[in-house]
C-alpha cells in the first residue's frame, strides 16, 4: 500500500462495486480450484490476490473476466449478475501477463481495438486513443508495432488498451511478471498512479508479496482455492492469522511451544527449542498446555554481544551465517538447540566495525509485543 | 587457448557450411542442371534422324560455329496460325443488357465491342494452361475452406488427440498416390460406390455421371492435396497465442471479428504456404486429370505429355515446361517475399 499524505481521506468508506458470493470452480469433479470464495471489493479500490502458483488466484481472475464458468456461486458487478454474460459483453477488461498485444497491429490500433468493437464514431475513437496514449506517455510510439517496444512500453500499451473502453473493473494478471526487477519497482508505482488517476476499480493477481504490498490497498492471501486472510498489507504483515500467512509474507522465525502460565493480559510460552520462556504481554482465550506457535519477524529481533538484562525473551547462540544485502545484513544465529534464527542488522556504519562476525557468541532478544501467537 | 578456440571456430564454420551446402548442391545437381538441359532442348528443332529426337543447337561448318536458336517453340504456344491447334473463345456480353432498368447500355456499347473482336483465338496450349490454373486455383480455395476448420480443431484438441488426428491426416500418404486416385474411380464411376448408395436410398434413380468430368478432377485434386494445406495451417494456428484470442474477446470482439481481425491476419503465413503447396503442384498435375478427367478440357500436364510422348516433339514439350516454370515463379517469388516480411515482423 502506498502511503499517501492524504491517507486519512483515502480511508473514507467507498461503496461496494464487486460482490463475489460463494464462488467455486472445479475442473475435475471433487477437486476445487476455487473453494467457496466470498469477497466484496469497493469502488476505486486496488485489490490483490496473493498466493503461490496453483492456489486458484488465476482461476478466480479468469472467472471474473468470463473465460471460465463458475461451478457455483455468483459474481455481481455494480448490481449486475455476470454469471452468464460472455466475456465480450462484460464491462471488465484484463491486462494479460504476456500483455497479449496484437502483433500485427500498431500501438494505435491495439488501443483502438476495444473502441472499434463498440462501434464508436471515428473522431471519438481518435480522441479516446490519444487521451490514452497521453495517459501512459506513449504518444511518440503510436505507429510502432509491439515487437518494436521494450517490455515496459509494452506494458503501458497493454494498460492503455484495457483502460480505453473505460471498464468498470480492471483485472491485472501478474502485471510485472514479464519485467526485470529494476523496472518492476518503477512500473509498480507508475501503474498505481495511472489506475488512481483513472479511478478504476482493480483486481490484481500476483505471487510477489512485495508487489501486492506496494500496489494494493487490500490483499487476500490464497491457498488451495481459499482465502486465508483478507486485509490491508500492514494488518497482514503484523497480524497474520495463521502460520501459512506468516510464512508466506516476509520472513519469520517460528517457535513451536506450549502455553504455560497465563492471565488476562499476559502469557508465557515454553518452547523446547529455547532455553528461556517467551513472555507475551497479551492474554489468550485458550486452554493451558495447548500447543501453539510464536512468530517473530527478523527485524524485530535485537542482536547484541552482551547478555540482555531481562529474564525472558532472549537466547544465546553463535553466528552461523551472514548475508550482506547492502542496506542490512542478515544474520543466521544457531541456538544451542540447533534451531536457526534469522535476524537483520542495519549497516549503519560503513565499515561494519563492532558487528558480530562468524562463530561469535551473541545474544538475541525481542520485545513482548513483537510476538505473534499462532494456533493454526 | 585463444588459438585453440579460433581453430575450433574455423572447423565449426567449415562443418556448418557443408551442412548448408548440401541442399545447394542438391538443387544444382537435380534441378538447375536438368532445367538447363530442358531449356536447351526448348530452342531445338524436331529431328526424326537423331536420337533423342531433337537437333543440336550448335553445328560446326567451314570453320564456323553456327548456333541456331529456334524461338518458334515458344511462339507456337501463343500464336494461332495452324487452325487445328486453335480454339475459339467467344465473349458473351449479353450480361450488359440493362433494358429492364430502362437503360440500354448494350446498344451504345455494341459498336465498341464489335470493333474489338469478341472472338479470341487461343492455342490449345493457352487453353490447357488456363484450365490448369482454374482447376488449381479453385481447388486451392476449396482446400483452404475445408482445411482451415480442420487445422483449427486439430490445434485446439487435447495433446493425445492431436497426434492421432495429425496421424490421420498423413496416413493416406502411406499408400501410393496412384492407388488412391484409382480408388476414386471405384467411388465415382456410374456403378461405383457413391451412385450405388444414392440409388439404394432412392435419392437418385439414374446413376450420376461423375467420372471423366471436371468435378471428378476437383475431387481428386482437393483430396490429394488437402494434407499439404492442413499441415502449414496447423503450424500457423497452433503458434497463435491463445491469450490473443482471449484478449480480443475481453475487449468486446465477437467470434466473427476475432476470426477476421485476429486469427486470419496472424495465420496468413500458413494460409499462403498451404496455398502454394497446393496450387503449384496442382497446376502441373498429370495423374489426376488423366485418370479422373474427361477427354475435353485437358490440362497443361497432359498436353505436355502428349507433345512429348505421342508427338515426339521434345522441343515443344520443353518449351511448355519452361513457360510453366516461368509462370509459377511469380507466386513463388511472392511467397518468399511474404515469408521475408513475416520474418521481419516477428
Amino acid at each position: 500500500m502506498l502511503e499517501h499524505k492524504d491517507g486519512q481521506q483515502k480511508k473514507e468508506v467507498k461503496p461496494p462495486l464487486l460482490v463475489i458470493k460463494n464462488l467455486s470452480k472445479s475442473y475435475i469433479p471433487g477437486v476445487l480450484a476455487v473453494d467457496d470464495v466470498n469477497l466484496t471489493v469497493n469502488k476505486g479500490e486496488i485489490f490483490a490476490l496473493l498466493g503461490s502458483s496453483g492456489c486458484g488466484k488465476s482461476t478466480l481472475l479468469r472467472m471474473l473476466a468470463g473465460f471460465e464458468k463458475p461451478t457455483s456461486g455468483k459474481i455481481i458487478l455494480d448490481g449486475q449478475d455476470l454469471s452468464n454474460v460472455p466475456p465480450y459483453k462484460r464491462p471488465v477488461n484484463m491486462m494479460f501477463q504476456s500483455y497479449a498485444l496484437f502483433p500485427h497491429m500498431t500501438v494505435w490500433n491495439n488501443i483502438a481495438f476495444g473502441l472499434k468493437q463498440k462501434h464508436m464514431p471515428k473522431d471519438e475513437i481518435k480522441e479516446n486513443v490519444e487521451q490514452m496514449l497521453a495517459l501512459v506517455h506513449m504518444e511518440e510510439f503510436a505507429d510502432r508495432k509491439p515487437h518494436q517496444l521494450s517490455g515496459g512500453q509494452r506494458q503501458r500499451v497493454a494498460l492503455a488498451r484495457s483502460l480505453a473502453t473505460h471498464p468498470k473493473l480492471l483485472l491485472l494478471d501478474e502485471p510485472m511478471g514479464a519485467l526485470d526487477k529494476k523496472l518492476r519497482t518503477k512500473m509498480q508505482l507508475e501503474l498505481v498512479d495511472i489506475i488512481e488517476k483513472v479511478g478504476v476499480t482493480c483486481i490484481m493477481v500476483t505471487h510477489d508479496q512485495q508487489e501486492a504490498m506496494t500496489m494494493a490497498e487490500r490483499v487476500a492471501i490464497m491457498d488451495c482455492g481459499e482465502f486465508l486472510q483478507v486485509g490491508d498489507p500492514e494488518e497482514i504483515y503484523e497480524n497474520p492469522n495463521c502460520r501459512f500467512t506468516a510464512e508466506f509474507i516476509g520472513s519469520v522465525n517460528i517457535f513451536d511451544g506450549v502455553l504455560g502460565e497465563n492471565g488476562s493480559d499476559f502469557m508465557y510460552v515454553e518452547c523446547p527449542a529455547l532455553q528461556n520462556k517467551i513472555y507475551i504481554d497479551a492474554g489468550a482465550a485458550i486452554a493451558d498446555g495447548m500447543k501453539l506457535s510464536v512468530a517473530i519477524r527478523p527485524e524485530k529481533i535485537t542482536l547484541s554481544k552482551e547478555k540482555p538484562q531481562q529474564e525472558c525473551n532472549f537466547e544465546e547462540g553463535i553466528v552461523d551465517n551472514i548475508a550482506y544485502m547492502g542496506d542490512v545484513s542478515i544474520y543466521l544465529i544457531k541456538l544451542q538447540s540447533g534451531q536457526i534464527v534469522r535476524t537483520t542488522l542495519p549497516n549503519v556504519d560503513r565499515f561494519r566495525k563492532n558487528q558480530p562476525t562468524w562463530d561469535d557468541k551473541v545474544f538475541i532478544s525481542w520485545e513482548p509485543d513483537s510476538c505473534i501467537v499462532l494456533t493454526i | 587457448m585463444k588459438l585453440k578456440t579460433s581453430r575450433l571456430r574455423r572447423l565449426h564454420f567449415r562443418g556448418s557450411s557443408c551442412v548448408i551446402g548440401a541442399p545447394y548442391l542438391w538443387t544444382i545437381l537435380f534441378f538447375f542442371i536438368p532445367f538447363l538441359i530442358i531449356f536447351k532442348i526448348s530452342f531445338a528443332d524436331v529431328s526424326d534422324t537423331s536420337q533423342p529426337p531433337y537437333s543440336d543447337l550448335t553445328s560446326y561448318e567451314d570453320n564456323h560455329v553456327n548456333i541456331a536458336l529456334n524461338v518458334g517453340n515458344y511462339l507456337d504456344l501463343f500464336r494461332c496460325e495452324d487452325e487445328e491447334d486453335c480454339n475459339v473463345w467467344k465473349i458473351d456480353y449479353d450480361f450488359l443488357n440493362f433494358e429492364s432498368v430502362g437503360l440500354n447500355i448494350r446498344d451504345s456499347l455494341k459498336g465498341f465491342f464489335d470493333a474489338i473482336s469478341t472472338e479470341f483465338h487461343v492455342t490449345i496450349y493457352i487453353e490447357a494452361f488456363w484450365n490448369s490454373v482454374k482447376i488449381a486455383a479453385v481447388s486451392t480455395l476449396i482446400c483452404l475452406l475445408i482445411g482451415y476448420p480442420m487445422a483449427w480443431s486439430i490445434a485446439h484438441s487435447s495433446q493425445a488427440m492431436r497426434s492421432v488426428l495429425l496421424m490421420l491426416v498423413i496416413l493416406p500418404s502411406w499408400t501410393s498416390f496412384l492407388i488412391r486416385v484409382y480408388a476414386w474411380i471405384g467411388l465415382l464411376k456410374p456403378n461405383g460406390t457413391i451412385n450405388n448408395v444414392l440409388m439404394w436410398f432412392g435419392i437418385i434413380h439414374e446413376p450420376l455421371n461423375m467420372m471423366h468430368t471436371s468435378f471428378a478432377v476437383y475431387i481428386g485434386v482437393v483430396y490429394a492435396y488437402l494434407p499439404f494445406m492442413i499441415m502449414p495451417l496447423y503450424t500457423a494456428i497452433s503458434r497463435v497465442d491463445n491469450s490473443l484470442i482471449e484478449a480480443a474477446e475481453d475487449l468486446g470482439a465477437k467470434p466473427f471479428t476475432i476470426l477476421t481481425k485476429i486469427l486470419l491476419p496472424l495465420t496468413s503465413g500458413g494460409m499462403i504456404a498451404g496455398s502454394m503447396l497446393v496450387f503449384i503442384p496442382a497446376v502441373g498435375e498429370y495423374i489426376i486429370p488423366e485418370l479422373l478427367g474427361g477427354p475435353y478440357n485437358i490440362l497443361i500436364g497432359q498436353q505436355l505429355w502428349i507433345d512429348f510422348s505421342n508427338n515426339h516433339d521434345w522441343p515443344k514439350a520443353a518449351a511448355i515446361a519452361v513457360a510453366m516454370l516461368l509462370f509459377l515463379l511469380v507466386p513463388i517469388i511472392w511467397y518468399f517475399k511474404q515469408q521475408k516480411n513475416e520474418g521481419v515482423s516477428k
